[in-house]
């Protein structure tokens, strides 16, 4: 096991810098998820990591062996791949046990490896099968199996779960976790998906443009983002960014503060007179167990309301009210004045 | 009445009415194979004779004369071990430069793919000369090595580079990386992963590869005189009387043995598509 060091590291593809100098130390054993927008180069850093890409400049540690030019295969990574990349000429056992057969692992310590990969994995009746003869899942164990048997420091995940159905993914993630917590590697993993991100990660890291917009624990992302576009990128629905203006009569604001971000979840609707701001509903959707609800500011914002039980009607005016502890503030380069700058 | 048929019974049907269609377009193809073999087992006479597909009586003799009149045994194994090693060195070769300019990066990879299909363009007949003087100057002449040599590095070569490195192009570049993760080097990718997965387009290599070189013509009537050395192609426009009219009854039976190496090759090449079709279900 292993801990992972990056130090200013960048990529370029002829003349596009795709990593413009990330540095992120991962301590051993921890769960760490990148997240952030299409093509901002998730990818592009795991297989920096994996060694699939080479590393342009910067400073790559994987325990305390720097692996700029170590081979792929001798870094002690192992990546599973979003689209699974299982052989199709080889059935479940001799995907799994191919890494190991062409590092000349003798062929009774493969079998046995490969045996308890699949118990582990609940594949054992599913190993003399073909990739084209498995299930979306099954093969994403196998993925996962692959692996494993390599006893890598570190596994790499690229989107392991978005070609799987939402309950299988719901059923896959918490296997991941759970694995994670019974072999205690370091894991990186990359998703889309922010509610995979909050519930896997010991640690996000939020990329955009190929730098990182701040690192934490899904609490701190979501509590105390650095600015408005983690504000924004973490939490669904995502949060509502108001001029500090229009947001005055949600309560004091500190010096420098131009935008007030406050998340949907976090307001609550009254009687008209009795909100801090007033609005008008212009949609309603409901989702089951809550409602969704645009409102149109009279300032003339659009603000979005995440409301238990019953909704109003569109067309109804409503007040709305803020609890201080939730409001967020940002200068005018979107970053955000901490409270407890604000309480100095 | 038709109505009246029962969808199993309408699928028979239709079945049987599909199975007569294609036999009646088949009969121009088959037809002329067919009256290869009963030719070959025919006399002289009889050939110009009644036309008929059954002989009045089957002269097995003639098989027997095809290998008297000339060394066809000798010219039968020439024509094999140079179509089998011709097959092997082009689908090696054109596997590997398939595969170098599908993935790998270097400088002129383009040029040298656009070098490859106008080569193409180029007719055997105007390489012929500059390769007889080739030949001559390396002092090849009369040996089997030209049959060899212009095949794999000439038309046959190209065509299969080509097939190869579109066929790689198409191959998921995940997988690759898959195989380098487990540990494999660039050589090691090529010849565990892309090319058991590549079992369709080697096949198609394979085929017309061992086509054209069994059925090569031109190159060995340039290039071989000792009659030992004879490849089929040439071996079977020898069958003659001494004024130099082909005796047909020997042709058509030496033919028919001709025709059979290739049904084999065939068989052996189709099973290998539709195995690995089945095979590709790489879903997502
Ligand atoms: N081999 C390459 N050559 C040139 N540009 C590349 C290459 N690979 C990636 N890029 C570019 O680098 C950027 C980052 O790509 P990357 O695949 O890392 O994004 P990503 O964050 O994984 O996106 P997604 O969420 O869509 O998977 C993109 O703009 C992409 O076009
Ligand atoms: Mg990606």
């Amino acid at each position: 096991m292993s801990s992972l060091t990056l130090r200013n590291l960048k990529k370029r593809f002829g003349r596009v810098d795709v990593i413009r100098g990330v540095t992120l130390d991962v301590a051993d054993g921890e769960f760490v998820v990148f997240v952030g927008p299409s093509g901002c180069g998730k990818s592009t850093l795991l297989r920096m990591i994996s060694g699939l890409e080479d590393v342009t400049d910067g400073e790559l540690r994987i325990g305390n062996r720097v692996v700029n030019e170590v081979q792929p295969a001798k870094r002690g990574v192992a990546m599973v791949f979003q689209s699974y990349a299982l052989y199709p000429h080889l059935n479940v056992r001799d995907n799994m046990g191919f890494g190991l057969k062409v590092r000349k692992v003798p062929a009774a310590e493969r079998q046995q490896r490969v045996s308890e990969a699949a118990a582990l994995l609940k594949l054992d009746a599913l190993l003399d099968r073909f990739p084209r003869e498995l299930s979306g899942g099954q093969r994403q164990r196998v993925a996962i199996g692959r692996a494993i048997v390599g006893h890598p420091d570190v596994f790499l995940f690229d989107e392991p779960l978005s070609n799987l159905d939402a309950e299988l993914r719901v059923h896959m993630r918490s296997e991941i976790a759970a694995l994670h917590k019974r072999l205690g590697n370091t894991m990186i993993y990359v998703t889309h998906d922010q509610v995979e991100a909050m519930t896997l990660a010991d640690k996000i890291v939020v990329l955009r443009d190929g730098r990182i917009e701040q690192v934490g624990s899904p609490r701190e992302l979501y509590e105390q983002p650095d600015n408005i576009f983690v504000a924004q990128f973490i939490g669904s629905p995502k949060m509502n960014i108001l001029p500090a203006g229009s947001a005055a009569g949600f309560g004091a604001q500190p010096a420098g503060a131009v935008s007030v971000g406050v998340r949907p979840e976090h307001l609550s609707l009254v009687a008209p007179e009795k909100g801090q701001i007033g609005g008008k509903v212009v949609i309603s959707e409901y989702t089951g167990a809550s409602s969704l609800l645009h409102i149109r500011l009279d300032s003339g914002e659009t603000c979005l309301v995440v409301v238990d039980g019953d909704a109003p009607e569109a067309d109804m005016k409503v007040g709305l009210l803020a609890g201080t502890d939730n409001l967020h503030h940002f200068d005018t380069d979107g970053m955000a004045l901490r409270k407890s700058r604000l309480l100095m | 009445m038709i109505g009246s048929l029962t969808q199993r019974q309408l699928r028979a049907v239709k079945q049987i009415c599909w199975t007569l269609a294609l036999c009646v377009v088949a009969i121009p193809f088959v037809f002329p194979f067919l009256w290869m073999i009963s030719s070959g087992l025919k006399g002289p006479s009889e050939i110009f004779g009644q036309p008929s597909l059954i002989p009045t009586s089957f002269r097995w003799n003639n098989y027997l004369e095809v290998f008297n009149y000339q060394p066809f045994a000798r010219q039968y194994f020439n024509s094999l071990y140079i179509a089998v090693t011709v097959t092997l060195l082009t689908l090696f070769i054109s596997s590997l430069a398939g595969y170098a300019l599908a993935r790998l990066r270097f400088a002129g990879a383009a040029l040298v793919a656009l070098f490859l299909v106008s080569a193409l363009m180029v007719p055997e007949e105007v390489t012929i000369i500059p390769n007889f003087f080739l030949i001559r100057w390396l002092g090849l002449s009369d040996t089997h090595w030209p049959l060899i040599l212009l095949p794999v590095f000439g038309s046959q070569g190209i065509v299969g580079t080509f097939l190869m490195r579109q066929y790689f192009l198409a191959l998921p570049k995940e997988l690759e990386d898959a195989g380098k993760m487990d540990g494999l080097s660039r050589f090691g990718v090529w010849w565990r992963i892309a090319l058991p997965m590549s079992r369709p387009a080697l096949a198609a290599v394979a085929i017309i590869t061992f086509l054209n070189s069994w059925n090569l013509f031109l190159e060995p009537l340039i290039f071989i005189s000792s009659l030992e050395k004879f490849t089929l192609p040439l071996a079977l426009s020898n069958f003659t009387d001494p004024y130099g009219s082909p005796l047909w009854h020997l042709q058509l039976a030496a033919t028919t043995l001709a025709v059979l190496p290739i049904l084999m090759v065939y068989l052996i090449a189709q099973r290998q598509i539709i195995e690995s079709f089945a095979l590709s279900g790489v879903k997502g």
